[in-house]
Protein backbone atom coordinates (compact mmCIF):
# COMPACT_ATOMS: atom_id res chain seq x y z
CA UNK A 1 0.00 0.00 0.00
CA UNK A 2 1.56 3.77 -0.70
CA UNK A 3 1.09 6.97 1.33
CA UNK A 4 -1.60 8.37 -0.33
CA UNK A 5 -4.10 6.46 1.25
CA UNK A 6 -2.71 7.27 4.89
CA UNK A 7 -2.34 11.03 3.59
CA UNK A 8 -6.10 10.87 2.85
CA UNK A 9 -7.68 9.51 5.75
CA UNK A 10 -5.37 9.33 7.92
CA UNK A 11 -3.67 6.67 9.55
CA UNK A 12 -5.97 6.10 12.73
CA UNK A 13 -9.08 6.62 11.01
CA UNK A 14 -9.35 3.99 7.72
CA UNK A 15 -12.12 1.81 7.43
CA UNK A 16 -13.16 -0.27 9.95
CA UNK A 17 -14.96 -4.07 9.88
CA UNK A 18 -16.66 -5.57 13.10
CA UNK A 19 -18.47 -8.99 12.98
CA UNK A 20 -21.60 -8.46 15.26
CA UNK A 21 -23.41 -12.62 14.74
CA UNK A 22 -22.21 -15.15 11.97
CA UNK A 23 -22.57 -18.55 11.35
CA UNK A 24 -22.89 -20.87 8.17
CA UNK A 25 -25.67 -19.26 6.90
CA UNK A 26 -25.41 -15.31 7.44
CA UNK A 27 -23.05 -12.48 8.91
CA UNK A 28 -24.16 -9.50 10.71
CA UNK A 29 -21.04 -7.10 9.51
CA UNK A 30 -20.55 -3.09 10.47
CA UNK A 31 -18.22 -1.54 7.86
CA UNK A 32 -17.36 2.04 9.44
CA UNK A 33 -15.40 4.87 8.15
CA UNK A 34 -15.98 4.59 5.29
CA UNK A 35 -17.82 6.39 2.26
CA UNK A 36 -21.43 5.22 1.24
CA UNK A 37 -20.46 4.79 -2.17
CA UNK A 38 -17.92 2.06 -1.38
CA UNK A 39 -20.05 0.74 1.17
CA UNK A 40 -23.01 0.14 -1.69
CA UNK A 41 -20.21 -1.27 -3.97
CA UNK A 42 -19.65 -4.32 -1.88
CA UNK A 43 -22.74 -4.61 -1.50
CA UNK A 44 -24.21 -4.78 -4.68
CA UNK A 45 -20.99 -6.97 -6.03
CA UNK A 46 -21.64 -9.44 -3.37
CA UNK A 47 -25.43 -9.59 -5.12
CA UNK A 48 -24.38 -9.79 -8.70
CA UNK A 49 -20.81 -10.15 -9.31
CA UNK A 50 -19.70 -13.31 -7.58
CA UNK A 51 -19.10 -16.81 -9.61
CA UNK A 52 -21.08 -19.51 -8.05
CA UNK A 53 -22.19 -22.73 -10.40
CA UNK A 54 -25.94 -23.47 -11.30
CA UNK A 55 -27.67 -25.47 -13.81
CA UNK A 56 -27.58 -23.87 -16.95
CA UNK A 57 -28.81 -26.38 -19.58
CA UNK A 58 -31.79 -29.08 -19.00
CA UNK A 59 -31.55 -32.04 -21.48
CA UNK A 60 -34.93 -33.81 -21.00
CA UNK A 61 -35.57 -37.70 -21.60
CA UNK A 62 -39.19 -37.66 -19.84
CA UNK A 63 -41.52 -35.53 -18.21
CA UNK A 64 -44.78 -36.55 -17.48
CA UNK A 65 -45.57 -34.96 -14.57
CA UNK A 66 -48.05 -31.99 -14.28
CA UNK A 67 -44.98 -29.41 -14.39
CA UNK A 68 -44.31 -28.42 -17.79
CA UNK A 69 -40.27 -28.80 -19.09
CA UNK A 70 -39.64 -24.95 -19.28
CA UNK A 71 -41.09 -24.63 -15.18
CA UNK A 72 -38.94 -27.55 -14.56
CA UNK A 73 -35.94 -26.71 -15.99
CA UNK A 74 -36.14 -23.05 -14.15
CA UNK A 75 -36.64 -24.72 -10.95
CA UNK A 76 -33.56 -26.88 -11.21
CA UNK A 77 -31.72 -23.61 -12.06
CA UNK A 78 -32.84 -22.32 -8.73
CA UNK A 79 -31.54 -24.60 -6.75
CA UNK A 80 -28.04 -23.95 -4.84
CA UNK A 81 -24.96 -26.06 -5.79
CA UNK A 82 -22.16 -26.15 -3.63
CA UNK A 83 -19.77 -23.36 -5.27
CA UNK A 84 -17.14 -23.32 -2.26
CA UNK A 85 -13.64 -22.54 -3.82
CA UNK A 86 -15.24 -22.58 -6.96
CA UNK A 87 -12.28 -20.25 -8.68
CA UNK A 88 -9.69 -23.84 -8.28
CA UNK A 89 -12.34 -26.31 -9.53
CA UNK A 90 -14.12 -24.62 -12.40
CA UNK A 91 -13.17 -22.13 -15.48
CA UNK A 92 -16.33 -20.21 -17.13
CA UNK A 93 -17.46 -22.21 -19.63
CA UNK A 94 -16.47 -19.54 -22.40
CA UNK A 95 -12.94 -19.31 -21.19
CA UNK A 96 -12.44 -22.93 -21.86
CA UNK A 97 -10.98 -24.92 -24.78
CA UNK A 98 -14.04 -27.16 -25.00
CA UNK A 99 -16.66 -27.18 -28.18
CA UNK A 100 -19.46 -27.23 -25.74
CA UNK A 101 -18.41 -28.44 -22.32
CA UNK A 102 -16.18 -30.35 -20.48
CA UNK A 103 -15.30 -31.26 -17.00
CA UNK A 104 -13.30 -28.49 -16.99
CA UNK A 105 -16.11 -25.98 -16.78
CA UNK A 106 -19.35 -27.79 -16.01
CA UNK A 107 -20.23 -30.31 -13.64
CA UNK A 108 -23.23 -32.94 -14.92
CA UNK A 109 -26.34 -33.79 -12.85
CA UNK A 110 -28.84 -36.59 -13.81
CA UNK A 111 -32.04 -37.03 -12.26
CA UNK A 112 -34.08 -40.09 -12.21
CA UNK A 113 -37.64 -40.65 -10.71
CA UNK A 114 -40.34 -42.38 -11.24
CA UNK A 115 -43.66 -42.75 -8.89
CA UNK A 116 -44.34 -46.47 -8.48
CA UNK A 117 -47.22 -46.23 -5.41
CA UNK A 118 -50.84 -44.56 -5.31
CA UNK A 119 -48.82 -42.25 -2.58
CA UNK A 120 -48.03 -38.74 -4.45
CA UNK A 121 -44.15 -38.74 -4.68
CA UNK A 122 -41.81 -35.87 -3.85
CA UNK A 123 -38.60 -35.32 -5.93
CA UNK A 124 -36.16 -33.09 -4.00
CA UNK A 125 -33.01 -31.92 -4.39
CA UNK A 126 -30.99 -34.82 -3.22
CA UNK A 127 -32.34 -37.05 -5.60
CA UNK A 128 -30.15 -34.96 -8.43
CA UNK A 129 -27.10 -37.52 -8.88
CA UNK A 130 -23.74 -35.60 -9.94
CA UNK A 131 -21.73 -36.83 -12.00
CA UNK A 132 -18.62 -39.16 -10.38
CA UNK A 133 -15.94 -36.85 -9.10
CA UNK A 134 -17.39 -33.98 -9.66
CA UNK A 135 -15.61 -31.43 -6.66
CA UNK A 136 -18.23 -28.95 -6.81
CA UNK A 137 -21.78 -28.36 -7.58
CA UNK A 138 -23.93 -30.66 -4.85
CA UNK A 139 -27.23 -29.52 -4.21
CA UNK A 140 -26.86 -27.78 -1.29
CA UNK A 141 -29.11 -29.75 1.39
CA UNK A 142 -29.23 -27.70 4.78
CA UNK A 143 -32.42 -29.24 6.44
CA UNK A 144 -32.40 -32.03 9.40
CA UNK A 145 -34.00 -34.25 7.08
CA UNK A 146 -31.46 -34.59 4.30
CA UNK A 147 -33.90 -33.90 1.64
CA UNK A 148 -33.13 -29.98 0.12
CA UNK A 149 -35.47 -28.04 -2.32
CA UNK A 150 -38.64 -29.49 -3.66
CA UNK A 151 -38.21 -29.88 -7.33
CA UNK A 152 -41.43 -31.62 -8.29
CA UNK A 153 -44.36 -34.03 -7.25
CA UNK A 154 -45.21 -36.95 -9.31
CA UNK A 155 -48.34 -39.15 -9.03
CA UNK A 156 -48.07 -42.79 -9.77
CA UNK A 157 -47.04 -43.72 -13.25
CA UNK A 158 -45.32 -40.21 -13.76
CA UNK A 159 -41.58 -39.88 -14.32
CA UNK A 160 -38.97 -37.36 -14.54
CA UNK A 161 -35.88 -38.60 -16.42
CA UNK A 162 -33.10 -35.52 -17.37
CA UNK A 163 -30.00 -34.66 -17.69
CA UNK A 164 -28.74 -31.50 -16.05
CA UNK A 165 -25.31 -29.35 -16.89
CA UNK A 166 -24.17 -26.68 -14.17
CA UNK A 167 -22.08 -23.77 -15.39
CA UNK A 168 -20.32 -21.46 -13.82
CA UNK A 169 -21.61 -18.07 -13.91
CA UNK A 170 -22.29 -14.71 -11.82
CA UNK A 171 -25.79 -13.10 -11.27
CA UNK A 172 -25.39 -10.17 -12.92
CA UNK A 173 -26.40 -13.08 -16.10
CA UNK A 174 -28.84 -14.49 -14.04
CA UNK A 175 -30.16 -14.12 -10.36
CA UNK A 176 -29.70 -18.00 -10.09
CA UNK A 177 -25.73 -17.71 -9.91
CA UNK A 178 -26.20 -15.11 -7.15
CA UNK A 179 -25.02 -16.52 -3.67
CA UNK A 180 -26.63 -15.06 -1.79
CA UNK A 181 -30.70 -14.63 -0.96
CA UNK A 182 -30.27 -11.06 0.07
CA UNK A 183 -27.89 -8.24 1.89
CA UNK A 184 -29.73 -6.39 4.14
CA UNK A 185 -27.90 -2.96 4.08
CA UNK A 186 -28.84 -0.14 6.83
CA UNK A 187 -27.88 3.04 7.89
CA UNK A 188 -27.79 5.88 10.76
CA UNK A 189 -30.67 3.74 12.77
CA UNK A 190 -31.66 6.31 14.75
CA UNK A 191 -32.48 8.64 11.64
CA UNK A 192 -30.18 11.36 13.10
CA UNK A 193 -29.61 12.24 9.10
CA UNK A 194 -33.21 12.80 8.64
CA UNK A 195 -32.75 10.86 5.35
CA UNK A 196 -35.99 9.22 5.67
CA UNK A 197 -38.99 10.20 7.28
CA UNK A 198 -41.87 8.04 9.26
CA UNK A 199 -45.07 7.65 8.85
CA UNK A 200 -47.24 7.69 12.17
CA UNK A 201 -50.90 7.80 13.23
CA UNK A 202 -49.51 9.74 16.41
CA UNK A 203 -46.12 8.77 17.53
CA UNK A 204 -43.16 7.63 15.35
CA UNK A 205 -41.18 6.41 18.12
CA UNK A 206 -43.68 4.48 19.33
CA UNK A 207 -45.29 3.17 16.57
CA UNK A 208 -41.87 2.05 14.62
CA UNK A 209 -40.17 -0.78 16.23
CA UNK A 210 -36.43 0.37 16.38
CA UNK A 211 -33.90 -1.69 14.05
CA UNK A 212 -31.89 -4.73 15.40
CA UNK A 213 -28.55 -2.46 14.78
CA UNK A 214 -30.35 0.68 16.94
CA UNK A 215 -28.38 -0.14 19.67
CA UNK A 216 -24.94 -0.15 18.19
CA UNK A 217 -25.25 3.71 17.56
CA UNK A 218 -26.47 6.22 20.32
CA UNK A 219 -29.98 7.42 20.47
CA UNK A 220 -30.33 11.37 19.99
CA UNK A 221 -29.73 13.34 23.31
CA UNK A 222 -33.20 15.17 24.48
CA UNK A 223 -33.11 18.24 22.53
CA UNK A 224 -30.43 17.81 20.49
CA UNK A 225 -29.40 20.07 17.24
CA UNK A 226 -29.57 18.78 13.91
CA UNK A 227 -26.11 18.30 12.35
CA UNK A 228 -26.70 19.29 8.82
CA UNK A 229 -22.76 18.97 7.94
CA UNK A 230 -23.35 14.96 9.04
CA UNK A 231 -23.02 11.98 6.58
CA UNK A 232 -23.35 8.46 7.11
CA UNK A 233 -20.38 6.82 8.65
CA UNK A 234 -21.51 3.59 9.43
CA UNK A 235 -23.34 0.88 7.49
CA UNK A 236 -24.74 -2.38 8.77
CA UNK A 237 -24.61 -5.54 6.31
CA UNK A 238 -26.77 -8.72 7.08
CA UNK A 239 -25.30 -10.88 4.20
CA UNK A 240 -27.89 -13.78 3.44
CA UNK A 241 -26.58 -16.81 1.55
CA UNK A 242 -28.30 -19.37 -0.44
CA UNK A 243 -26.16 -22.48 0.82
CA UNK A 244 -24.14 -22.18 -2.12
CA UNK A 245 -21.16 -20.24 -0.28
CA UNK A 246 -20.09 -19.23 3.39
CA UNK A 247 -20.70 -15.82 3.95
CA UNK A 248 -16.86 -15.80 5.11
CA UNK A 249 -16.09 -16.49 1.49
CA UNK A 250 -18.78 -14.47 0.08
CA UNK A 251 -17.38 -11.34 1.76
CA UNK A 252 -14.21 -12.16 0.98
CA UNK A 253 -14.46 -12.69 -2.83
CA UNK A 254 -16.40 -9.10 -2.68
CA UNK A 255 -13.60 -7.72 -1.68
CA UNK A 256 -11.54 -10.25 -4.52
CA UNK A 257 -13.95 -9.26 -7.42
CA UNK A 258 -14.17 -5.43 -6.71
CA UNK A 259 -10.57 -5.33 -7.40
CA UNK A 260 -10.43 -7.72 -10.31
CA UNK A 261 -12.80 -4.86 -11.90
CA UNK A 262 -10.47 -2.26 -10.69
CA UNK A 263 -7.63 -4.09 -12.29
CA UNK A 264 -9.50 -4.50 -15.38
CA UNK A 265 -10.66 -1.03 -16.21
CA UNK A 266 -7.09 0.00 -15.13
CA UNK A 267 -5.86 -2.77 -17.72
CA UNK A 268 -8.69 -1.01 -20.11
CA UNK A 269 -7.00 2.22 -19.90
CA UNK A 270 -3.63 1.47 -20.29
CA UNK A 271 -3.57 -1.18 -23.27
CA UNK A 272 -3.50 -4.21 -21.54
CA UNK A 273 0.47 -4.23 -21.62
CA UNK A 274 1.38 -1.73 -18.80
CA UNK A 275 0.51 -2.99 -15.31
CA UNK A 276 2.50 -6.37 -15.19
CA UNK A 277 5.81 -4.63 -15.47
CA UNK A 278 6.07 -1.36 -13.75
CA UNK A 279 3.73 -3.47 -11.14
CA UNK A 280 1.53 -0.37 -10.21
CA UNK A 281 0.86 3.40 -11.37
CA UNK A 282 2.69 6.16 -11.31
CA UNK A 283 0.91 9.14 -9.19
CA UNK A 284 -0.43 12.18 -11.31
CA UNK A 285 2.87 14.37 -11.46
CA UNK A 286 5.25 12.00 -10.15
CA UNK A 287 8.20 11.88 -13.19
CA UNK A 288 5.88 14.32 -15.40
CA UNK A 289 3.02 11.59 -15.00
CA UNK A 290 3.17 10.62 -18.80
CA UNK A 291 1.33 6.86 -19.02
CA UNK A 292 1.99 5.10 -22.29
CA UNK A 293 -1.68 5.87 -23.40
CA UNK A 294 -1.76 2.57 -25.10
CA UNK A 295 -5.51 2.28 -25.04
CA UNK A 296 -5.96 5.63 -26.27
CA UNK A 297 -3.57 6.50 -28.90
CA UNK A 298 -0.53 7.11 -27.52
CA UNK A 299 1.34 10.85 -27.61
CA UNK A 300 -0.05 13.84 -27.26
CA UNK A 301 -3.83 14.68 -27.72
CA UNK A 302 -4.49 10.88 -27.52
CA UNK A 303 -6.29 10.11 -30.73
CA UNK A 304 -9.49 8.82 -29.97
CA UNK A 305 -12.10 6.58 -31.79
CA UNK A 306 -13.90 9.77 -31.82
CA UNK A 307 -11.69 11.71 -33.94
CA UNK A 308 -8.88 13.84 -33.18
CA UNK A 309 -6.67 12.57 -35.61
CA UNK A 310 -7.15 15.43 -38.38
CA UNK A 311 -10.37 16.56 -36.48
CA UNK A 312 -12.24 13.33 -38.37
CA UNK A 313 -15.37 12.59 -36.40
CA UNK A 314 -17.70 9.81 -37.81
CA UNK A 315 -20.20 12.84 -38.62
CA UNK A 316 -18.06 13.49 -41.06
CA UNK A 317 -16.61 16.89 -41.61
CA UNK A 318 -12.85 16.44 -42.07
CA UNK A 319 -12.50 14.08 -44.80
CA UNK A 320 -12.26 16.83 -47.29
CA UNK A 321 -15.80 17.49 -46.61
CA UNK A 322 -17.31 14.45 -48.01
CA UNK A 323 -19.93 12.92 -45.57
CA UNK A 324 -21.82 9.83 -45.89
CA UNK A 325 -24.23 11.05 -47.81
CA UNK A 326 -21.36 12.27 -50.24
CA UNK A 327 -20.97 14.72 -52.85
CA UNK A 328 -19.81 12.51 -54.84
CA UNK A 329 -21.71 9.79 -56.84
CA UNK A 330 -24.95 10.84 -55.92
CA UNK A 331 -24.70 15.21 -55.99
CA UNK B 1 -27.26 -30.96 -27.81
CA UNK B 2 -26.01 -28.62 -30.46
CA UNK B 3 -29.71 -27.56 -30.74
CA UNK B 4 -29.88 -25.95 -27.38
CA UNK B 5 -26.51 -24.47 -27.99
CA UNK B 6 -27.15 -22.74 -30.87
CA UNK B 7 -30.34 -21.62 -29.69
CA UNK B 8 -28.69 -20.02 -26.70
CA UNK B 9 -25.61 -17.91 -29.00
CA UNK B 10 -28.55 -16.50 -30.37
CA UNK B 11 -29.54 -15.07 -27.04
CA UNK B 12 -26.26 -13.90 -26.06
CA UNK B 13 -25.30 -9.79 -27.25
CA UNK B 14 -23.46 -9.78 -30.29
CA UNK B 15 -19.14 -10.00 -29.75
CA UNK B 16 -17.54 -6.87 -29.16
CA UNK B 17 -15.63 -6.26 -32.50
CA UNK B 18 -12.65 -6.42 -32.86
CA UNK B 19 -10.00 -4.26 -31.17
CA UNK B 20 -12.37 -1.58 -29.58
CA UNK B 21 -11.26 0.28 -26.45
CA UNK B 22 -13.22 -0.68 -23.29
CA UNK B 23 -12.34 2.48 -21.87
CA UNK B 24 -12.68 5.41 -24.53
CA UNK B 25 -12.46 9.62 -24.10
CA UNK B 26 -15.57 11.13 -25.54
CA UNK B 27 -15.82 14.01 -27.55
CA UNK B 28 -15.11 17.52 -26.51
CA UNK B 29 -12.03 16.73 -24.37
CA UNK B 30 -10.03 19.78 -23.73
CA UNK B 31 -6.48 20.18 -21.38
CA UNK B 32 -8.22 20.10 -17.99
CA UNK B 33 -11.50 18.23 -18.44
CA UNK B 34 -12.39 15.36 -20.42
CA UNK B 35 -14.89 12.37 -20.51
CA UNK B 36 -14.52 8.79 -20.44
CA UNK B 37 -17.07 6.16 -21.66
CA UNK B 38 -16.29 2.55 -19.48
CA UNK B 39 -17.81 -0.72 -21.10
CA UNK B 40 -19.57 -3.37 -18.95
CA UNK B 41 -19.75 -1.13 -15.71
CA UNK B 42 -22.12 0.46 -13.62
CA UNK B 43 -23.45 2.17 -10.70
CA UNK B 44 -21.05 -0.46 -8.39
CA UNK B 45 -18.09 1.28 -10.21
CA UNK B 46 -19.63 4.32 -10.83
CA UNK B 47 -20.56 5.67 -8.13
CA UNK B 48 -17.11 4.66 -5.78
CA UNK B 49 -14.67 5.90 -8.68
CA UNK B 50 -16.65 9.15 -9.17
CA UNK B 51 -16.26 9.44 -5.04
CA UNK B 52 -12.46 8.69 -4.93
CA UNK B 53 -11.50 10.85 -7.71
CA UNK B 54 -13.99 13.72 -5.94
CA UNK B 55 -11.27 13.22 -3.05
CA UNK B 56 -8.35 14.05 -5.37
CA UNK B 57 -7.39 17.29 -4.29
CA UNK B 58 -6.60 18.64 -8.16
CA UNK B 59 -9.82 17.56 -8.73
CA UNK B 60 -12.84 20.13 -9.57
CA UNK B 61 -15.35 17.81 -10.57
CA UNK B 62 -15.82 14.37 -10.83
CA UNK B 63 -19.73 12.69 -12.02
CA UNK B 64 -20.97 9.67 -13.85
CA UNK B 65 -23.97 8.33 -15.46
CA UNK B 66 -25.44 5.66 -16.98
CA UNK B 67 -26.91 6.97 -19.74
CA UNK B 68 -29.53 4.54 -20.76
CA UNK B 69 -30.11 1.30 -19.05
CA UNK B 70 -30.31 -1.06 -21.39
CA UNK B 71 -26.17 -0.13 -22.96
CA UNK B 72 -24.05 -1.09 -20.75
CA UNK B 73 -21.77 1.62 -20.60
CA UNK B 74 -20.90 4.25 -17.65
CA UNK B 75 -19.68 7.66 -18.47
CA UNK B 76 -17.30 9.29 -16.39
CA UNK B 77 -16.52 13.46 -16.62
CA UNK B 78 -13.22 14.60 -14.94
CA UNK B 79 -12.71 18.19 -14.29
CA UNK B 80 -9.18 19.68 -13.42
CA UNK B 81 -8.58 22.58 -11.27
CA UNK B 82 -6.78 25.05 -13.63
CA UNK B 83 -3.87 25.89 -11.93
CA UNK B 84 -3.38 21.97 -11.55
CA UNK B 85 -4.31 21.27 -15.60
CA UNK B 86 -0.03 20.86 -16.02
CA UNK B 87 0.53 18.08 -13.69
CA UNK B 88 -3.09 16.12 -14.07
CA UNK B 89 -3.92 14.99 -16.81
CA UNK B 90 -8.10 13.98 -16.36
CA UNK B 91 -6.51 10.65 -17.11
CA UNK B 92 -4.12 10.76 -14.49
CA UNK B 93 -7.14 11.34 -12.13
CA UNK B 94 -9.13 8.62 -13.60
CA UNK B 95 -5.73 6.49 -12.93
CA UNK B 96 -5.55 7.84 -9.65
CA UNK B 97 -8.62 7.17 -8.43
CA UNK B 98 -8.75 3.66 -9.61
CA UNK B 99 -5.75 3.23 -7.88
CA UNK B 100 -6.46 4.46 -4.95
CA UNK B 101 -9.88 2.73 -4.26
CA UNK B 102 -7.33 -0.75 -4.89
CA UNK B 103 -5.57 0.88 -1.85
CA UNK B 104 -8.81 0.78 -0.17
CA UNK B 105 -9.95 -2.70 -0.95
CA UNK B 106 -7.06 -3.83 0.10
CA UNK B 107 -7.63 -1.96 3.42
CA UNK B 108 -10.87 -3.68 3.84
CA UNK B 109 -9.82 -7.06 3.28
CA UNK B 110 -7.05 -6.68 5.85
CA UNK B 111 -9.72 -5.32 8.13
CA UNK B 112 -12.08 -8.27 7.09
CA UNK B 113 -9.61 -11.31 7.41
CA UNK B 114 -8.46 -9.50 11.57
CA UNK B 115 -12.27 -8.75 11.94
CA UNK B 116 -12.83 -12.86 11.24
CA UNK B 117 -10.26 -14.59 12.74
CA UNK B 118 -10.66 -12.79 16.05
CA UNK B 119 -15.06 -13.51 15.99
CA UNK B 120 -13.54 -17.10 15.01
CA UNK B 121 -11.59 -16.85 18.23
CA UNK B 122 -14.32 -15.54 20.53
CA UNK B 123 -16.42 -17.82 19.35
CA UNK B 124 -14.26 -20.63 19.65
CA UNK B 125 -14.24 -21.78 16.26
ZN1 LIG C 1 -14.95 -27.02 -21.12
Amino acid sequence: MDDTFDEMYGSDRGPQITIKEADNTHAQIALSNCDLSFANAFRRIMLAEIPTIAIDLVFIEANTSVIPDEFLSHRLGLIPLDSANIDDKLVYTRDCVCDQYCERCSVTLTLNARCTSDVPMTVYARDLAVQAGAQCGQPVITDPEGLGTIIAKLRKGQEIKLTCVAKKGIAKEHAKWSPVSAVAFEYDPHNKLRHTSYWYEEDAKAEWPPSKFADWEDPPQEGEVFDYDAVPNTFYMDVESVGSMAPDEIMQQGIKYLQQKLMDVMKGLNGEDQMEDDGGLRSPGADGGDYQMGGMGGGQGYETPFGGQDGRTPYGGGYGATTPYGTNGWA
Amino acid sequence: MSFGDEFLDNLLPPQEEEGKLRVRVLPGEEPGSASFQIDDEDHTLGNALRYMIMKNPHVEFCGYSIPHPSESVMNIRIQIYPEYEEETRPVDALMKGLDDLRDLCDVVEEKFVAARDSFNEEQGV
